[in-house]
């Protein structure tokens, strides 16, 4: 068996030392932590998030984005929806304090109209105007091009903010 | 003969072994588990296969009723399904509820049980909702539940039942 061979081998069929067993028990530690509790897997289910997102793409969560600040405008989100596994992905288009309103499907922020280039499908809704509480902000799906009434979005405590998509 | 003898007695001490296992778990159940039992009944009983009989709907709805305690509060805006109600107007709703589904399955996960005082226990958890209606529409809901069971003549009874709103228009 030539050398190249022997490596080949080795890599593929490694012998049970010690020293594997310490090393395999590492990385799998490591990658239990880091996507079981860090960067979880992803997999988007719905339409709500259509173009940006699509039905049935994988993604990951990234749970230290809001660790040392707080989500931003237009910042995509993921919000715990129940237990630690279902959560919806979501964009935010008001913070704290900002009065959020649509009319004709545009959106309104504190009485001013938003540029949305991300929101591609065309939109009816009417939703009249109300303040984002403290301690919260209200994430929309991009893509609006449903009945108001089908469509999960709204008002979000910060606690339920778990991280951001990886991309 | 004195070898037979002592197998008889070993498999009459196996068996009285495993039943004295099976009896302890039977019967010494943690409070937790008395409660998730009452999910699994509820589960159970909502659940729906295709061609179930009118018999066997009148039987699972009456035992859907009987898991609440006589006045039991139920906030779901979801649907549109929020006050106080007495056991026959749960059975009731939930006969109504089921009607139009060929199939349904209710299904809790990621139980979170406290008992902040005797007798009452608070459980959060995540409840999946699937099924198709008799048009062909399929189902698919899933919410986090936040529920309040009481003990009442030795049985976890639900006294309160909120599906949480995590997004408020």
């Amino acid at each position: 068996m030539t050398d190249g061979n022997k490596k080949i081998r080795q890599f593929f069929f490694p012998s049970l030392t010690f020293k594997f067993l310490i090393r395999a028990s590492l990385v799998a530690l490591f990658a239990y932590l880091f996507f079981g509790h860090l960067c979880t897997p992803l997999l988007i289910k719905g339409r709500s998030m259509e173009p940006t997102y699509h039905n049935g793409s994988i993604n990951f969560c990234w749970k230290l984005r809001y660790i040392f600040s707080e989500p931003k405008k237009y910042d995509m989100v993921a919000v715990r929806f129940a237990g630690n596994k279902v959560m919806l992905l979501k964009r935010v288009i008001a913070v704290a304090g900002e009065r959020v309103e649509f009319r004709n499907g545009k959106l309104f922020v504190d009485g001013k109209e938003m540029n949305e280039p991300y929101v591609h499908y065309p939109c009816n809704w009417n939703l009249p105007p109300r303040q984002v509480e403290k301690g919260c902000i209200y994430v929309v799906g991009d893509n609006r091009n449903m009945p108001i009434e089908n469509h999960h979005f709204g008002q979000a405590p910060m606690k339920r903010i778990i991280g951001g998509p990886l991309w | 003969m004195v070898r037979i003898k002592h197998i008889i007695i070993a498999v009459l001490v196996v068996i009285f072994g495993i039943w004295g296992i099976w009896a302890a778990v039977h019967f010494f159940q943690s409070e937790e588990k008395k409660v998730k039992k009452q999910f699994h009944l509820l589960s159970k009983w909502t659940s729906k296969e295709t061609g179930e009989n009118t018999f066997a709907m009148a039987q699972k709805v009456k035992n859907i009723g009987k898991l609440f305690a006589e006045h039991c509060e139920l906030k779901a805006n979801v649907i549109s399904f929020t006050g106080r109600y007495t056991t026959e107007e749960i059975s009731s709703y939930a006969a109504r509820a089921r009607f139009p589904f060929s199939n349904l399955s209710l299904r809790f996960y990621d139980f979170n049980v406290a008992f902040p005082e005797e007798g009452s226990a608070k459980v959060t958890l995540t409840a999946k909702l699937t099924g198709r209606t008799a048009t062909g529409e399929d189902v698919d809901e899933t919410h986090e539940l936040e529920c309040a069971l009481k003990k009442i003549e030795n049985k976890w009874l639900f006294s309160y039942l909120e599906v949480v709103e995590v997004l408020k228009k």
